[in-house]
């Protein structure tokens, strides 16, 4: 077991690795750092006020290093890594604000709005299917596929602008956007984006869990479960969903990375300042600093899970054997 | 059981939370709050840096000036703001010009805490002329993202200033590290800005530019507190300088989180609190002339003319990035004002004026013609298209001018938001005459085929390859709308015979493309930083050529006659000899056609009926503190428009119980 962890530990290090190259070659090399400090200054802006944005950006060193003592360590390739690796972000080049800081302030924003979401998206996906799975082949079931093919259909900015209009503006049930983190109010400026966020999403998640709750179903073991007597909601909880775990577990996990980046689209349309809206800015305003953190950030958590996602096979299941 | 309550628990929740769709944690009290939104978080609020709409929107409240621009008067006519009168240009012997302001006593700076560096409980502290030469000090600081440098360039000494701080710094990392104001002191200021007295600015200009004026009525040149800029370092929970605002303004900071809201609150210290009259500070007060339609649109209400200023308590604004949930936040009430989105546009305005469902409801609608311009611009540096194709090249720049119709451009893809230009000068400013009429801004196809066919290309077709002559068009592109308003020009000129290739670039591929010269005919535009019609005719001008020195003249153009005239119009003051050598480019660019002229856009703002006083100013000042609010009418505007319907509700979850019943009857049937 240690050693696979460690094996697969020392490719998602490769992997990041070679996200950062990407990144590099994607940031620097298509758009040179002129590009950059021109988009970041505007259109008004005159040579000698590009370079000086350059210089005070650090944008003005050599991209690749070079075979001198200061070419080997003065350089943006170098500077990219070791900023990155050591979570040193450094400025945005729109605004100047620490991107460190910017991450700091739009985490529990993100949090606020994807951990309700996902719990309540997860919680009810899983009833959902268990539920379908129960009355399989009755007008229910075909209701259920019906409902989630319809929502899974919809684009979600549709969804996003239907309930906005429907619920918040007709209905007058809950604020159209907006956030505030305050206890009394929270609640209320969530409530959308969060049925929404789950509305949308719990379509396909219920299909799929469906489909391995329903092959669960017709075990020869849940037969037996049945005919010794069990209840239903025994059978389900206690035997259908565990022996499921593991696709439910791959499945759930891979959504873990998006707690942490947020909805670019809920964010935008809700007014929830967390990193979503932050990415989405930074892509409006050609923040380049900041992007590359965001698509860093998004990498690294991805890369995680997945190892995470990999260790965790073994906990919820004693026959994977991890060599 | 226990599930059964805590269901009931979780649905009485739910419940509780489906009660009112505001988008305030605060009830709404009888103070008068103007409420509006944001769609971009502005960039910075350092005024040397900001130079974004929504940061001088913000900046502007917080910030004096010593000139302030009249409210209602068009043209725009610069008035005292923290100056007594506005100056003079007093010419000197050398060429230069001199410029004396003598700022109004007892302006002091909002409260904050910044001013207890200069000792303990200190909240506040006078305002003097030092603090705007500080100021313009720190417009000359290199380590400063200053986007106007070049405004001031004509400041005697400026440069050196810049030269001397930069070598200074770079010779003695230590001295880098010294509150900026000491840096400044230490290598000797400005030259040309000299207070002889806490209340005199002298300004000395090594050549005649009237146009600094205006620079005086922005947010670059206001007074700024040496303590704040030394204070909000970004240490021990504090903002860093370029995110916050200490000013003399009218209003003050109270709450700034950029990416969600921003709140100003009356500045209990502004000056014109305590100012005595209108004549002595006209800015302080509403004003008591205007346009002739002020009138009639309530802007010279008698309630209102002479009254001290500002009218609103509070100022909440708050970020909503996308513009569907913002319009319709208008529409519940819970925004003052709004411009209008293009998907609802038919829904509000019905041939220029409020709809009928829109008026019931009180709203207003308000439209103004900024100092703005749109244009197709020809690379003059290009064989086929620019001056090095010659007379062959005017003819085809004239013959494609004449094949677009600006006026059916505006209706297709602005929804008439906008006037179709004749010339480069936009409405409100010297200069600008609406009989004028370019004879090249008529859409005439049969003038349009002869001047191709005496350019050369009969029907289009270029002799050298008898084919139709081919021409790229760049535009830069971030949507399929703007796309099929960029196809509408290449089908237009195809009309002539003419193979026009659309360039979609991104806006990297475009500005290298600038700076190659590689491109032909292209689409741009045009913003005044300040209303004088050198901001446009500068445009043209040989000294700003992208090509030589990276300036905004995209189209490389280059006349002697036209420079000549430019020089001589950009010192003259407004008087009838400038309006004469205005004509005079006017009808040089008219035939040499280094651009096709398009529009000047319009801004179309809907304004709740509770809120008074608002005429568009057109460019980014913010003029908040003219307006006034009726909260107690707003909040029974708000209660009627916003109450909650729930029988829907009810009836979903009745439905769905409903339906399942069959199902679990049959089920448990089954297991039974």
């Amino acid at each position: 077991m240690l050693a696979y962890v460690t094996r697969r530990l020392a490719y998602g290090v490769a992997v990041v690795f070679g996200v950062l190259m990407v990144l590099f070659l994607l940031f620097f090399t298509i758009a040179t750092p002129d590009d950059i400090a021109r988009r970041a200054l505007g259109e008004k802006a005159r040579q000698s006020s590009i370079d000086q944005w350059k210089a005070n950006h650090g944008y003005d060193r050599p991209l690749w290093p070079s075979l001198s003592e200061r070419g080997l360590r003065d350089n943006l390739l170098v500077d990219h890594y070791q900023r990155m690796l050591t979570f040193d972000f450094g400025l945005s080049d729109v605004d100047g604000v620490p991107i460190g800081e910017r991450l700091a302030r739009g985490a529990p924003a993100s949090l606020a709005l994807m951990v309700p979401l996902f719990l309540l998206e997860t919680t009810l996906a899983i009833a959902v299917g268990l539920f379908v799975a129960v009355f399989r082949s009755t007008y229910i079931d075909r209701a259920g596929v019906f409902a989630c093919v319809l929502v899974m259909s919809l684009p979600i900015l549709l969804q996003i602008i239907g309930a906005q209009y429907l619920i918040a503006k007709l209905l007058s049930w809950f604020p159209l956007s907006g956030f505030a983190f305050e206890p009394d109010v929270i609640a209320r400026f969530l409530a959308l984006p969060v049925l929404v966020g789950v509305v949308s999403g719990i379509g396909g998640e219920v299909r799929f869990l469906r489909t391995v709750f329903v092959e669960e179903t017709s075990r020869d073991y849940v037969r037996t479960a049945r005919a010794k007597g069990a209840s239903e909601i025994r059978v389900m909880l206690r035997h259908v969903l565990r022996n499921s775990l593991i696709p439910v577990l791959t499945r759930v996990l891979l959504t873990i990375p998006f707690l942490f980046t947020g909805s670019l689209l809920l964010e935008a349309f809700f007014g929830i300042p967390g990193l979503g809206g932050i990415t989405v800015d930074a892509i409006n305003a050609n923040d380049f600093a900041t992007l590359r953190v965001m698509v860093f950030i998004g990498a690294l958590a991805f890369v995680i899970t997945q190892i995470i996602t990999d260790v965790s096979y073994a906990l919820v299941d004693p026959r994977v054997r991890l060599e | 059981m226990r599930a059964s309550r805590l269901a009931l628990a979780a649905f009485a929740a739910i419940a509780s939370l489906a009660c009112n769709n505001s988008p305030y944690s605060e009830a709404e009290s009888g103070e008068k709050v103007i409420y509006g939104a944001f769609n971009d978080a502005p960039r910075r609020l350092d005024v040397s840096e900001a130079y974004d709409v929504v940061a001088h929107s913000f900046t502007g409240l917080v910030h004096d000036k010593l000139l302030e621009y009249h409210y209602l008067k068009r043209p725009y006519e610069l008035i005292p703001g923290l100056a007594l009168e506005v100056p003079k240009a007093e010419p000197q012997p050398d060429g230069g010009v001199v410029y004396h302001f003598h700022m109004r006593s007892g302006v002091r700076f909002s409260s904050d805490p910044c001013f207890e560096l200069a000792g303990p409980g200190v909240r506040t502290r006078e305002a003097t002329t030092r603090d705007i030469a500080f100021q313009l000090e720190r417009l000359a600081d290199p380590a400063l993202e200053v986007q106007v440098r070049d405004a001031f360039l004509n400041v005697a000494g400026f440069e050196a200033f810049m030269q001397r701080l930069a070598a200074r710094r770079q010779a003695d990392p230590a001295f880098a590290k010294e509150p900026a104001h000491k840096q400044y002191e230490a290598v000797g200021g400005i030259e040309g800005v000299r207070t002889p007295s806490p209340d005199e600015l002298e300004i000395r200009l090594t050549r005649a530019y009237p146009q600094i004026l205006y620079w005086f009525a922005l947010e670059f040149t206001s007074p700024i507190a040496w303590e704040s800029v030394q204070y909000y370092d970004g240490e021990q929970g504090r903002p860093l300088f370029r995110d916050w605002a200490v000013g003399t303004g009218p209003f003050r900071l109270a709450v700034y989180d950029k990416q969600a809201r921003v709140t100003f609150v009356k500045n209990e210290n502004w000056w014109g609190l305590h100012a005595e009259n209108a004549q002595s500070a006209p800015s302080a007060f509403y004003p008591s002339e205007g346009e002739p339609a002020d009138l009639a649109n309530g802007l010279l209400d008698p309630r209102y003319v002479g009254q001290r200023l500002p009218f609103a308590d509070r100022l909440e604004f708050r970020r909503d990035k996308e513009s569907i949930p913002a319009f319709h936040k208008f529409l519940q009430g819970y925004y003052d004002r709004t411009g209008i989105i293009r998907e609802s546009f038919d829904q509000v305005v019905r041939n220029d004026r409020i709809s009928p469902e829109m008026a019931a409801r009180g709203v207003r609608l308000s439209s103004t013609v900024g100092p703005g311009w749109f244009y197709l611009g020809f690379n003059m540096e290009d064989a086929v298209v620019g001056a090095k194709g010659g007379e062959r090249a005017k003819k085809l720049r004239q013959a494609m001018s004449l094949a677009i119709d600006s006026q059916q451009w505006i209706d297709l893809f602005l929804n008439g938001r906008g006037i179709p230009a004749e010339s480069m000068i936009p409405p409100g400013l010297f200069g600008y005459e609406p009989e004028t009429r370019n004879p090249y801004r008529r859409l005439d196809l049969a003038r349009a085929r002869e001047l191709l066919a005496e350019a050369g290309y009969p029907g289009g077709i270029d002799p050298a390859t008898a084919k139709p002559l081919r021409l790229s068009f760049d535009v830069y592109v971030t949507n399929t709308q703007q796309k099929l308003q960029d196809e509408y020009f290449v089908s237009e000129w195809r009309k002539l015979g003419l193979d026009i290739e659309l360039k979609v670039t991104t806006y990297n591929e475009f500005q290298n493309k600038v700076q190659r010269l590689a491109y032909q005919v292209f689409f741009w535009g045009w913003s005044a930083d300040y209303p004088d019609v050198e901001n446009f005719l500068f445009l043209d001008s040989c000294d700003y050529r992208r090509s030589t020195v990276g300036g905004p003249n995209t189209s490389n153009f280059c006349d002697a006659r036209f420079e000549r005239l430019f020089r001589e119009m950009r010192v003259r003051d407004n008087d009838e000899r400038r309006l004469a050598i205005i004509r005079e480019m006017r009808s040089i660019l008219e035939e040499e056609r280094p651009h096709i002229e398009l529009y000047h856009p319009e801004d179309f703002l809907l304004v709740h009926g509770w809120l008074h006083n608002v005429k568009q100013f057109g460019m980014s000042n913010p003029m908040v503190k003219y307006y006034d609010v009726d909260p107690a009418l707003r909040t029974s505007q708000r209660s009627a428009w916003n109450r909650p319907i729930r029988w829907p509700a009810y009836g979903l979850g009745l439905a769905l119980v409903i339906g399942m019943v069959p199902a679990f009857v049959a089920f448990f049937r089954e297991r039974q």
